[in-house]
């Protein structure tokens, strides 16, 4: 399936261009919390998008801007970058992962109820804090009113989405989706993990061996999935193909995975299946790697044995936070620039792995090697596990 | 590729089985209202709920100890829509049952609990046990444990019309043939701080009835519960089409998108249509669009006997047009305005010359979509 274009938004910069520069040059674009108040919280960080440039990238009007979510902004700036690449792309269905849609709106809503602020803007709190709001409003602004599928898998939505994107074209019933995710940072997720100790008041450090947890982000980033047939005809540019997809349920618990990393490992070779791939074919894995002990030890073992040492791995989230719905979405677009300009982008804060664990990460500093095919991974509350494989633009 | 309908299972609050249901609805029954309120605001609001009776016989289970009600409407339904198939999964068959969760509020209960914990005593009082119930895919996750699912599992968010989009879905999944089954199954729990947000939003009347298709619309009343629809490639009702969808911007566009669906739908002459009307602004757009595109088709709206279930809803009314093709008769619609812009069902659960029905989803949040299935 060829990935004819693509938009980006996210802590590491807005669009391609200066998300690809920040991978390069291992950006750490984690900082204090400003939105909410977070002094009771152990964490205190997150990777965030400033409104100035968000706002200036969405081209909202004034009133139309106050009225929408961040969370709409941030789709609507995405999808302005990729239909700017492909003005010819009209999808025929818009698959797209969230976790929390407008959250923030309903604590807007309750803190209100408490006395807290005026009432007077309620209803459109309420009208725009549902998860297909933001989606909807990014379709309405390129006057688009193209059928809706919104998964919310937890942390594994946006390679769901991508993954059941790329299924809906292989079946032939589709030829065009538009796909992705997204999530806007808020109060009430943020003292969530920080409530599960899942969150780390230092710095994020995925897979080392003294990790003490993820941080969280935001952003959004979609992608325009078609028929490789198709765009060829059609003479479109073609940035990546996603060639396999893969998804696990784990039913060990409610949010941890199973140790024996069985959900992480079923998903990955459920994806190189469907790619009709073997493992060795992989140069570059883009990892969950939220940096929790029970994620990175889950996910490291199965990499470890299904891949061995012979391919280089990553987990950007310590650039840019852990984006939850959005996290696979914007990982997709890492992978696609990875395999256009033949980098591996960094792992940072990386000290030293685990005892035992035998991983080539990359570590701290992007590094420039050949990379053909890519594989990303998304795992989630409820035990949901994504993979899908990506490969360089066919000749 | 045919796909049918292979079992049901219906928890509401007109009780939790299917041919139970069914019974009160053609006897013209309809919910008892509980007035509802709540320390955080000063209104109180009516709403439907799920009796306790209707879950007795939800099997133990520690995922759902302390999951909220979201998650046990679910499950039952969930049990029931196997149990109905003759379907008991083993674990080489796990992956080839794919779930299809469709929700639009989620675990509501547990997410202000938690939250207001954070307003009123601060963040470091958060607790740990319920943020993980807040999650909308919790009741999806604890579906698939109880039920041994270990494949695809999606939990798919959306307005009153998600329940048709997660069957949607279902059908573009199985357009593979890895799956035998989809199991679809819609859920939402009734909470005060939903009736008082919708009531902001000036959708809700203060007590019973909902009038349906009455002008002016008068308003919904909330209510609870879940429905699931096993679809497999063989069964006693057809899918005979599904619609992707549309999304509208404005209200006054919800008659056009709806008609779109409608027509798209390709229903023949005669076909029944069971309409999501709810006593709001939808009633009169959908209104329109069955007497432009499906003229003389005999009606019925649900939400009048069992209120309006938000992301459960329109299973509940794919499960009504199964009924009421695999019995020949629809249940009479309650408190219908007197200048119903379309022929009145009889009224009495009259035999009707039906071989199809025509689901139509119209949600409140820019979303429509439909189905149609045949006998």
């Amino acid at each position: 399936m060829a990935v004819v274009a693509a938009g980006v938004v996210s802590p590491l910069g807005i669009g391609l261009i200066k998300t690809l520069q920040s991978l390069r040059d291992s950006r750490d674009c984690v900082t204090p919390v400003t939105r909410f108040p977070v002094d009771q919280c152990r964490c205190k960080t997150a990777g965030q998008v400033d409104d100035e440039p968000l706002i200036a990238a969405a081209q909202l009007n004034g009133r139309q801007g106050r009225r929408l979510h961040r969370a709409s902004h941030m789709m609507i700036a995405a999808l302005r970058e990729a239909w700017s690449q492909d003005p010819r792309f009209r999808p025929q269905l818009t698959v797209v992962g969230t976790t929390s849609g407008g959250m923030s709106f309903g604590e807007q809503y309750y803190r209100s109820l408490q006395g807290q602020a005026t009432l007077r803007q309620a209803p459109a709190w309420i009208a725009n804090y549902p998860p297909q709001k933001p989606v909807i409003d990014a379709l309405a602004a390129f006057d688009l009113s193209t059928p809706c599928q919104v998964i919310a898998n937890a942390c594994a939505s946006g390679t769901n989405a991508i993954g059941h994107a790329f299924e809906c074209i292989r079946s032939g019933r589709y030829e065009r989706v538009l796909t992705g995710g997204y999530d806007a940072i808020s109060e009430l997720v943020f003292v969530g993990f920080d409530s599960l100790q899942a969150s780390t008041p230092e710095k994020c450090r995925p897979f080392d061996r003294q990790r003490t947890g993820m941080v969280l982000g935001e952003g959004a980033a979609l992608l325009a999935l078609e028929e490789m047939d198709a765009a060829r005809r059609r003479g479109a540019h073609i940035l990546a193909e996603i060639t396999g997809y893969g998804i696990s349920t784990d039913n060990h618990h409610l949010t941890q995975p199973n140790p024996s990393g069985v959900g992480p490992r079923t998903a990955m070779e459920e994806a190189l299946r469907s790619a009709s791939i073997e493992p060795e074919a992989v140069d570059y894995i883009n990892a969950h790697g939220t940096a929790t002990p029970f994620n990175d030890a889950a996910e490291g073992k199965a990499i470890g044995e299904l891949f061995g040492k012979g391919v280089a791995v990553s987990s950007t989230k310590a650039m840019m936070g852990h984006s939850l719905g959005a996290a696979g979405a914007i990982e997709a677009v890492v992978c696609i620039l990875s395999l256009q300009h033949d980098f591996l982008p960094a792992n940072i804060n990386f000290r030293g792995s685990d005892e035992g664990v035998v991983l080539d990460i990359v570590t701290n500093k992007a590094r420039s090697a050949p990379v053909a095919t890519a594989l990303s991974n998304s795992f989630g509350f409820g035990g949901t596990n994504a993979s899908i494989v990506m490969q360089k633009r066919p000749g | 590729m045919s796909l049918h309908i292979a079992g049901m299972g219906w928890v509401t609050p007109l009780g939790s089985s299917v041919p139970e249901v069914w019974g009160r609805l053609l006897r013209g029954e309809e919910a008892a209202v509980e007035i509802i309120s709540d320390s955080v605001g000063q209104e109180s609001h009516p709403v439907f709920r799920v009796p306790a009776s209707a879950l007795k016989d939800l099997p133990a289970h520690p995922r759902l100890r302390r999951a909220s009600a979201i998650s046990r409407f679910a499950a039952a339904a969930g049990i029931a829509a196997l149990d109905d198939a003759g379907i008991t999964i083993s674990a080489p068959d796990a992956p080839r049952i794919a779930l299809i969760f469709a929700i639009s509020n989620g675990g509501v209960i547990y997410t202000k609990r938690f939250y207001r914990d954070i307003v009123a005593a601060g963040a470091n009082t958060a607790s740990p046990l319920l943020f993980p119930e807040t999650v909308f895919n919790a009741p999806a996750s604890h579906l698939a444990a109880l039920l041994g699912l270990t494949g695809v599992s999606y939990t798919l968010v959306g307005d009153g019309a998600v329940g048709l989009l997660a069957m949607r879905m279902a059908e573009d999944l199985m357009r593979n043939d890895n799956f035998d089954y989809s199991l679809v199954v819609g859920a939402e729990e009734a909470d005060w701080l939903l009736c008082d947000a919708y009531s902001k939003w000036r959708l809700t009347r203060s007590a019973p009835p909902i009038e349906p298709f009455h002008s002016p619309a008068k308003g919904m009343i909330l209510s609870e519960g879940s429905g699931a629809i096993l679809m497999a490639r063989s069964g006693s009702v057809k899918i005979a089409m599904t619609h992707a969808g549309t999304s509208y911007t404005k209200r006054s566009r919800l008659g056009e998108a709806s008609k779109k669906v409608l027509r798209e739908l390709e229903a023949p002459l005669g076909a029944a249509v069971i309409a999501s009307a709810n006593g709001t602004f939808i009633d009169a757009a959908e209104a329109s669009a069955v007497t432009d595109v499906m003229p003389g088709s005999a009606v019925y709206a649900l939400k009048p006997a069992l209120g309006e279930s938000v992301g459960a809803s329109t299973l509940w009314q794919v499960i009504t047009g199964a009924q009421a093709l695999r019995t020949g008769t629809l249940p009479p619609m309650l408190h219908m305005s007197s200048n119903l812009p379309f022929p009145p069902p009889k009224g009495d659960a009259d035999t009707l010359p039906i071989r199809d029905a025509v689901v139509l989803g119209c949600g409140l949040n820019q979303q429509v979509a439909g189905l149609r299935l045949s006998i």
